[in-house]
């Protein structure tokens, strides 16, 4: 019997009990459809978190100190501990092309003339360096020192009239207090320039760490706790310490970025740094390039999507049962047709088939219809998070092969029942 | 045995169930049923007649002894062999019908063929003529059930018919049929037989059985004589175990 012929014939038999067909499949769209969801889900929220990304800034290592054993991505578990001597002392090794703090300024407002927009945390310090050129649409780079800043496009659009380079802003400093900079550069996106600040589009400012985070550390203090902390424990009062430290290495070569690594880490951990006063057993100081950093967010995203697939595998499991289950109730309540058909020349595998074909069927719809409403689920939970939505196409394939597979596994045994029953038995059967 | 005109043959055929006490539902039958021929089996309830036809009809394989169809012998042949015998070489009438709750009659009818990779048109066209020869004409695209008793059996008739077996059996046929509607079945067993096809038919009717050449008494699974129609000589019911005596009572 050639296959379609199986197909129509198993269709008619689906359609005849249409309730129970339903009732079968629903298992299977349960478990297709939570995991098409959350794999959008997943997949929406790492794009949402990580973006499509290539780190180009692979000469860099980003370092902060924390207690050796803290889980978690950039910044995780930090303590201010390196000072300008620290940094200074860095830049001047020998695998070291440049060394910079980075800091983020909690502000309240940014005006520009007239229009002021408010802007939680507005100002990201860092050296200039950190805006590479080649990320400059416009302007160049700010100067240490100078009351500068780069925007990135978002921050520069967000006034009715768009920002340009040489315009001025008044920057609202949490604490109330006002402070002038001169745009000097727009960048060519909104997205993060660094693991530290995240990769989501947002408004930007980057500024130079002196003057606007030596003198908001030293002077008003900014109103962070840690930042207050830190320079009572210092003793030494008036010196801003940095949570965070930026390393460049000469290249992005990897020898050169480990050469880098260690010798600032050597550096820090030493005697003679102004860090080494709080490290002690206590903290240790790590770097880590960018990519690292976000494989490690990838391995948080990833651990989390297959705990999530292996519920949905078992809700699987349940369906594929509900459907052997029903195809052996099926098999035993149609004993005599299948006593007939042999009767009157059906083979073995002909009934075997015809079957099989029945649960495949099944599995299939169930996978479609599974799908349908993954996609559908997922779609309404990435615009209720408000992520960007990123449909995980190979997972649909994936998700009808699964739906065969299932339809054929639930199908098997009792279609292997079905070919073997004896003929004369079935006929008999009432 | 199997000769070139012998449709069915027998010899030595036992049939056992064992559940518990054995029963011996064929105990030694030896029958040669010659091609063309038109036999009608007679015996009381649980003499084993529906036994004979399921072996004849490679449903079902003698505990001992032989049974040989179309020149093949059917235990001798793996159930893939049989089905493909069961599906050709014999058309199979059932008293209770048989039919697909769920087909429709053309469908019903093409369903033999279905199984022998036929085309789709092709079968439709064929289950049609079929319904036309047994009067069904107007009745392709009802389901057995909104069909009369009848009619389902002309159903299964043309259904047995289509694969153009050399061999149509049936089992009681008219058992729950009224005289009319026998009578119409009987009249299509005529015409099969006088197309050539070898009837073999299994009735409790006397009326039923005197349409046929020939008539097989059953009894306690044993032939018990053999009666020759048509002014046919008796002859000797079997051989071993039998306790065939030929009494030659035709009217
Ligand atoms: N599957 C079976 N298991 C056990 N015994 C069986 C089985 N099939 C038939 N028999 C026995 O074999 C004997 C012959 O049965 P069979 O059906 O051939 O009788 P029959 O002549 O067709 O009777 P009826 O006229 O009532 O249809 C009976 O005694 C019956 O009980
Ligand atoms: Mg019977």
């Amino acid at each position: 019997m050639n296959p379609l012929e199986s197909l129509r014939l198993a269709w008619r038999s689906i359609r005849g009990h249409k309730l129970r067909s339903a009732l079968t499949t629903l298992g299977i769209v349960i478990g297709i459809a939570a995991v098409i969801a959350f794999v959008t889900l997943g997949a929406s929220l790492q794009a949402g978190i990580i973006g499509d990304i290539s780190p180009d800034d692979q000469r860099n290592v980003y370092g902060w100190a924390a207690e050796p054993d803290t889980e978690g991505g950039p910044l995780a578990g930090a303590q201010p501990v390196f000072t300008g001597d620290d940094l200074e002392a860095v830049e001047d090794l020998e695998a070291v092309e440049a060394a910079y703090g980075y800091a983020t300024i909690q502000t309240q407002a940014i005006s520009n003339g007239e229009e002021t927009v408010a802007q939680g945390n507005g100002l990201i310090a860092s050296g200039p360096s950190y805006i590479r050129e080649e990320r400059l649409a416009e302007g160049r780079q700010f100067r240490q020192g100078e009351s500068e800043a780069v925007l990135n496009p978002a921050a520069a659009n967000q006034f009715e009239e768009n920002v340009t380079v040489g315009d001025e802003l008044t920057v609202t400093i949490l604490g109330g207090e006002r402070r002038t900079v001169e745009v000097v550069g727009i960048t060519d996106t909104s997205e993060g320039q660094s693991p530290f600040e995240g990769f989501e589009s947002s408004p930007r400012v980057y500024v130079p760490t002196d003057p606007y985070y030596t003198e908001q550390a030293s002077g008003l203090g900014t109103g962070g706790g840690d930042d207050g902390g830190d320079n009572e424990s210092a003793g030494e009062s008036g010196e801003a310490r940095f949570l965070a430290i930026i390393v460049e290495a000469p290249s992005d070569d990897a020898a050169d970025i480990d050469a880098a690594r260690e010798s600032a880490t050597d550096y820090l951990e030493s005697d003679q740094s102004d860090a080494s006063e709080f490290l002690g057993d206590d903290l240790a100081v790590r770097f880590q390039t960018s990519t690292e950093l976000l494989q490690q967010l990838q391995d948080v995203l990833d651990l989390l999507r297959n705990f999530i697939v292996g519920i949905a595998a078992i809700s699987l499991l349940v369906g594929s049962i509900g459907i052997a289950n029903i195809m052996l109730v099926s098999v035993t309540e149609r004993t005599r047709e299948i006593g007939i058909m042999k009767a009157v020349g059906a083979q073995n595998r002909d009934v075997l088939g015809l079957f099989l074909t029945e649960a495949v069927i099944l599995g299939v719809i169930g996978a479609i219809l599974g799908t349908a409403l993954g996609l559908v689920g997922g779609y309404v939970g990435a615009e209720y998070v408000d992520l960007p939505l990123v449909y995980p196409l190979e997972y649909v394939a994936l998700a009808v092969v699964v739906g065969i597979l299932v339809g054929v596994l639930a199908g098997l045994y009792p279609a292997w029942r079905a070919a073997r029953t004896d003929p004369i038995d079935a006929l008999r059967y009432e | 045995m199997a000769t070139a005109e012998t449709a069915v043959s027998l010899s030595d055929v036992r049939k056992t169930y064992r559940i518990g006490e054995p029963v011996h539902a064929l105990d030694g039958v030896s029958l040669e049923v010659p091609q063309g021929s038109y036999t009608a089996i007679m015996g009381p309830s649980g003499s084993g007649k529906s036994t004979l036809m399921n072996l004849v009809g490679c449903l079902d394989t003698p505990t001992e002894g032989e049974v040989v169809v179309g020149g093949r012998a059917v235990d001798a042949l793996d159930d893939r062999e049989r089905t493909r015998l069961r599906g050709t070489e014999v058309g199979f009438v059932f008293q209770t019908f048989n039919l697909m709750p769920r087909l429709n009659a053309v469908e019903n009818v093409a369903l033999p063929q279905l199984f022998q990779g036929i085309g789709r048109t092709e079968r439709r066209e064929r289950a049609r003529d079929l319904l036309e020869r047994v009067g069904l004409a107007d009745r392709g695209d009802h389901l057995p059930n909104e069909l009369s008793g009848g009619q389902r059996q002309r159903v299964a008739l043309a259904r047995a018919l289509v694969n153009d077996p050399a061999i149509v059996l049936a089992d009681e046929p008219s058992g729950n049929l009224d005289t009319d509607t026998e009578a119409e079945i009987l009249d299509l067993f005529d015409e099969f037989h006088d197309a050539g096809t070898t009837m073999i038919v299994v009735t409790h009717e006397r009326h039923v059985a005197e349409r046929a050449d020939r008539i097989v008494h059953l009894l306690d699974g044993r032939i018990e004589r053999i009666e020759e129609l048509d002014g046919g000589a008796a002859e000797p019911a079997s051989r071993t175990g039998s306790s065939g005596r030929s009494e030659g009572d035709s009217e």
